[in-house]
């Protein structure tokens, strides 16, 4: 199974649900993380640092519960399975950022015409 | 038989756990999951099954599950 995610909210609750599906994915097939627009601003380093995300009821209670985030959870599957996150370049040119910027966890900088390329015989997921 | 104690981990946490030493282990060898995330304990043996490995016995304890699978491949 190939699978896609195009990662568009940066609510905790849509990152930390897009992360799990992708770990469980990534242990039986080759997942594609696209993370764009707030999406892929919940990995900068100072919103992480800071638990600074979106996040209600739910998202506020996973960072009380100290249950493992997202960027533990990417970070685990990338040891166990196949994961490449990708960021979106369109975000990094037009507020002229680099991935110093961000968490270490991504593989690449793509823009939307790679990354379709990519996903052709993939199924996608939209979070 | 390898023990992972997973208890006090969220999913997929204890999958993952399972996982990294499934990977490490030599085929036939038998490991125990302890994992107090009752999602896992129900995930875990759809993914062994998936994975094509044996699920042998899932109990409940007190307050956690015990998975236990053999690695087959």
């Amino acid at each position: 199974m190939k699978l896609a995610i195009v990662l568009a909210s940066g609510e905790l609750e849509k990152v930390q649900a897009a992360s799990i599906i992708a770990s469980t994915a990534a242990t039986f097939g080759e997942v594609l993380l696209f993370a764009t627009m707030d999406g892929l601003m919940a990995f900068k380093k100072d919103v992480v640092e800071n638990k600074a995300w979106k996040a209600g009821e739910l998202g506020k209670g996973m960072i009380q519960a100290n249950a493992p985030l997202f960027v533990d959870v990417l970070k685990q599957a990338k040891e166990v399975g196949n994961l490449k996150i990708y960021a979106c370049g369109m975000i990094m040119d037009m507020l002229k950022m680099s991935l110093d910027e961000f968490v270490d966890v991504f593989d690449d900088v793509i823009g939307v015409t790679k990354f379709l390329g990519m996903v052709e015989d993939a199924k996608v997921l939209f979070i | 038989m390898v023990v992972v104690d997973a208890r006090g981990s969220y999913c997929p946490g204890p999958l993952m756990e399972m996982i990294k030493t499934l990977k490490q282990v030599e085929v036939g060898e038998i490991i125990e999951v302890l994992s107090s995330d009752e999602s896992s304990a129900k995930d875990i043996p759809e993914w062994v099954k998936k994975a094509g490995h044996e699920l042998v016995e899932v109990k409940k304890e007190d307050d956690y599950w015990r998975i236990v699978i053999k690695k087959l491949k």
